[in-house]
């Protein structure tokens, strides 16, 4: 391929790039906090919009053969997620306010998040997941806002850590039977019963798991939700959350699960959603709840995988923008607080409609979708995730799932029921008009009403 | 212009409605209500216009509009009407006007949103009934418990919270069977027939072995038993209605319950015939147990609300006696008694609201004689009293009339011919009758008659508002028992339907 050629086929990456440098440049001769956002922000959605445009072009190209492709479906994958990323870019406006390395971080995770998208190979689907992972160690590090912060870093750093160490391992297996570091290696060996390959496929699923904090190796989640501020913690219960799942994808393919893994891939998600639902009921802090909420959507979304080859991609995809989108629009209408950790208490929310009707109506919006009610977006991902299921003739996990499923209602009617029915209001602190998240939340309110009026509209463009 | 137009633009009246108070500034809480009142209005107007032009001789549906919604999935925005739903339809565009005038005094708090969820249930309710796609009924159905878990939330008494989580969790769990006993329905029909769809129409065509029917129908099942209620899944019944505020009560008695029963009829029997005969017996004894058992918690209640609701259950037990009985007749009976019930069960809980609004107790003991405090209040609680009871000339002798005729002549599974059983539970049910007319006269004289108290002395009577919405109630009352033939007609293709459907099969408890 001509340089061009590659240039066009990587235009998402490179714009990022090209966003990346600027930033650091900006920052190096006149810190704005205002200009890195606006720049971020055009970075990105240069890179969502020229995603967009390869996928509505239908290109295809294979710039670096062997480890790295580019086809419709991994273009709509990040045109989506890119464009999630924008609303968490927003939201940075009150909570990095002096920094332009919010910016910087975010776009280098982006930039690994596209590789990911893109690889063919162990090597650059190991790149892409290990350069969207470092930033958000940093990231969380990032607010210090509280105490907390360094130690959920830190532990986020480890775990994180030691997943890689697991897919490595994994791959080396692979690798070691194969002679090859395709990533149709691991298709392949979910179909072989040789055990090395078993067992290099159940070490990368491990450590797909612990990234996307499935139980029993959810435990840094909540940690580390709790302690990062607000917009990173929206960043990693959506984009993160949405690399692995894309990266699993991106592995698994459209190869039928058989015997013995699909059991591993049910069981312990089916594990997930039963304790993340049940240990969130209990949460007093708002992340903490999230975090136990992500764990239990991370269920969902691995479940996707039990369903057939062909509806997978449009499963997974569906969800994980129906799932964003719903926390962004949370996240983006969450009062202001004393400080951080009072901002984060679920008492804070009580009387909110009384205060902020559009932010109480958003906020319980954005529960009730999470919840799975209908006729909210989450609703329609949740029914396309356990149709699958349930077509792939897993009935009883697809019924063990939903019910897992209505343990969580209990919780998401609790923040519903202090915003709408608790009579006591704690005053109204910190800044009034918060423009850019009343920004992020009109950005993420726009498709979720396009989704609840037109789903079939939205299904069948992915 | 009565076409299937008009149908859509009834359903989506309410959505309109909720945009048009969206734009009402705050502070203007008369402007909301008069504008909700008059939409509902409106929407009534439109109703009236369909059920005239509906043609009681034509099968199937009518006004039916049919429009691709998630292609993919073979589901389409289908909606119509038919001999299930008309009357049902009716009885719910005429509760809402009268619901949101019967809270104009009552609700001072979040007005707007008050109205607003009354407009979104009101919607999602009508959705329900005229739904004739799976996907879109289940839509309706869920999303009807949003609003309701606001306005009891919100607005209702001292226990509110417990009472609404409760609602809420309660139906949840039904529903979230029903979702799995769907997904797995329509890949069902998919596999047998190679269609992908959720349209009743084709739903029922598929034929399944009795011991799927029986899993697919208890799941649906639990789900509509719940919201009838039918004893013992009826606990979160007594502390919705005695939590939720008048309009609440009124929405959850007049229409609410009988999305339950309309799902039994209109999905479950009709989709698991022979899992329905194989559980007929088990069923009609859980509906006479609910009609027993509420009449006699109802007997020892002391919340005047509580009465009315424990009276709920009981009443939709001759609902569910009536459809399970098999019989044309027991099923018309059971139609009707849906709608009466609607009405009966909407004025009384309303007039409960007007007292409550007086005097600020439930308390039955509190009250007394209030014939010579309020005769005008007394003369509409007497009427209402007796339509509940089912005195005849009243829409509720018609309806248990008939459903009780049918409990005679329902058909047995074979094994049970010549048992005793059926005669006793038969006789068992018009044993509910008795103790009916028993709770509700014991009610009635302790509330109207004997010595004259009332919490607050001196109380006023009714205002033209209030004898304007309970008038148009009575109204409706009498002309159901004075000229059932009306509704016996607009429902009666439906109820062949229905009775065809879920019997025609020659040996009893065996897959077709």
């Amino acid at each position: 391929m001509s340089w061009l050629a590659v240039l066009i086929a990587l235009a998402p990456e490179n714009l990022l790039l090209a966003g990346i440098v600027v930033l650091i440049g900006v920052e190096i001769c006149a810190s704005s906090s205002r200009a890195a956002l606006a720049l971020s922000c055009v970075a990105v959605a240069a890179a969502a919009m020229a995603a967009a445009y390869l996928y509505v072009r239908g290109y295809a190209a294979t710039p670096f053969p062997g480890h790295f492709s580019i086809g419709p479906a991994g273009s709509l994958a990040k045109a989506v997620v890119l464009a999630l990323a924008l609303p968490v870019l927003l939201l940075s406006r009150d909570d990095f306010r002096e920094d332009g390395q919010f910016h910087i971080l975010v776009l280098s995770s982006l930039y690994g998040f596209c590789l990911l998208l893109s690889s063919d190979s162990f090597l650059t689907l190991f790149l892409g997941l290990e350069i969207m992972a470092l930033p958000v160690y940093v990231l969380v590090l990032l607010a210090f806002k509280r105490p907390e912060s360094p130690e959920a870093a830190l532990k986020y750093l480890i775990l994180g850590g030691t997943a890689t160490a697991m897919f490595l391992m994994g791959v080396s297996l692979l690798y070691g039977g194969s002679g090859t570091l395709s990533i149709s290696v691991f298709a392949a060996a979910l179909r072989s019963a040789d055990t090395m390959a078993m067992a290099g496929v159940t070490l990368i699923l491990l450590a797909f798991f612990l990234k996307g904090a499935i139980v029993p190796f959810h435990a840094w989640a909540p940690d580390a939700y709790e302690g990062a501020s607000i917009p990173v913690t929206a960043y990693m219960a959506t984009i993160i959350k949405a690399g692995v799942l894309l990266a699993a994808l991106r592995l698994f393919g459209t190869e039928v699960v058989s015997r013995p893994v699909d059991d591993l891939l049910a069981f312990l998600p089916l594990v997930s959603i039963v304790w993340g639902n049940l240990a969130a009921m209990r949460q007093t802090s708002f992340r903490r709840m999230i975090a136990y909420s992500s764990i239990a959507h991370a269920g969902y979304l691995f479940y996707a995988f039990l369903g057939d080859g062909a509806g997978r991609f449009q499963a997974i995809v569906f969800y994980l923008v129906a799932y964003g989108l719903m926390n962004l629009l949370a996240f983006a209408s969450l009062p202001a607080g004393d400080d951080d950790a009072s901002r984060d208490r679920l008492d804070n929310l009580k009387g909110l409609f009384q205060r902020r009707p559009y932010a109480a109506l958003t906020i319980g919006m954005a529960m009730l979708s999470l919840a799975g009610i209908p006729p909210f977006p989450g609703f329609v991902a949740k029914f396309l995730i356990f149709k699958n299921v349930m077509a792939a003739g897993y009935t009883t996990y697809a019924v063990l799932g939903l019910i897992g499923s209505y343990l969580g209602i209990y919780f998401y009617l609790r923040v519903i029921q202090y915003m709408f029915m608790s009579a006591d209001e704690p005053a109204e602190q910190g800044r009034a008009t918060r423009r850019a998240a009343i920004g992020a939340s009109v950005i993420c309110l726009v498709p979720v009403l396009l989704v609840l009026v037109f789903p079939g509209w939205v299904l069948a463009r992915l | 212009m009565a076409d299937a137009t008009l149908l859509n633009i009834v359903l989506f009246l309410p959505v309109a409605g909720t945009v048009l108070l969206v734009f009402i500034p705050k502070g203007f809480d008369s402007a909301v209500r008069w504008t909700t009142f008059w939409v509902m209005v409106l929407q009534l107007a439109a109703t009236v216009v369909l059920y005239v032009h509906y043609d009681a001789a034509v099968p199937g549906l009518q006004f039916e509009t049919r429009i691709p919604w998630i292609p993919a999935w073979g589901v389409y925005y289908q909606i119509g009407l038919d001999g299930y739903n008309v009357l049902l339809v009716l009885l719910t565009a005429f509760l809402g006007p009268l619901v949101v005038a019967g809270a104009f005094s009552a609700i001072k708090k979040d007005v707007k949103l008050f109205y607003a969820m009354v407009f979104l249930i009101q919607f999602a309710m009508l959705g329900t009934f005229v739904a004739q796609d799976l996907f879109v009924f289940y839509l309706f159905w869920e999303t009807m418990l949003i609003p309701m878990f606001l306005i009891i939330g919100i607005w209702g008494g001292e226990r509110r919270i417990y009472a609404t989580i409760k609602f809420f969790l309660y139906t949840a769990f039904g529903s979230i069977l029903m979702l799995a006993a769907v997904i797995y329905l329509v890949y069902s029909l998919q596999a047998t027939t190679g269609i992908t769809s959720f349209a009743f129409a084709d739903l029922n065509r598929i034929e399944l072995p009795l011991s799927v029917q029986l899993i697919l129908l208890s799941a649906f099942g639990l789900s509509f038993a719940i919201k009838v209620p039918i004893v013992p899944f009826h606990t979160w019944l007594p502390d919705a209605h005695v939590e939720a505020p008048t309009a609440g009560s009124v929405i959850l008695a007049g229409v609410l319950l009988k999305m339950g029963t309309y799902g039994f009829m209109k999905l479950g029997f009709p989709l698991f015939p022979d899992a329905t005969r194989y559980l007929s017996p088990l069923l009609m004894t859980l509906a006479v147990v609910s009609i027993v058992y509420g009449a006699c918690l109802a007997l020892v209640q002391n919340d005047i609300k509580k009465i009315i609701a424990y009276s709920s259950i009981s009443h939709l037990g001759y609902v569910m006696l009536g459809l399970i009985s098999l019989d044309l007749i027991g099923i018309q009976g059971a139609i009707i008694q849906m709608v009466s019930h609607g009405l009966t069960a909407a004025g009384l809980f309303l007039m409960v609201g007007m007292i409550y609004e007086r005097c600020h107790t439930r308390d039955l003991a509190a009250y007394g004689g209030l014939a010579k405090l309020l005769p005008v209040y007394s003369v509409f609680f007497m009427i209402l009293t007796l339509a509940s009871i089912g005195l005849p000339t009243t829409s509720g002798f018609t309806g248990e009339f008939l459903v009780l005729l049918g409990a005679f002549k329902a058909s047995w599974p074979l094994y049970l011919s010549g048992n005793v059983f059926p005669l006793a539970l038969s006789a068992s049910a018009v044993l509910g009758v008795v103790l009916g007319a028993l709770y509700m006269l014991r009610f009635a004289q302790r509330f109207l008659f004997g010595l004259a108290k009332a919490p607050h002395a001196p109380v006023a009577d009714l205002n033209l508002r209030e004898k304007l919405i309970l008038a148009s109630i009575v109204v409706a009352v009498f002309a159901i028992g004075l000229y059932p033939d009306e509704p016996l007609r607009k429902s009666e293709l439906a109820a062949k339907e229905f009775q065809q459907r879920v019997t025609s099969v020659a040996i009893p408890g065996s897959a077709r």
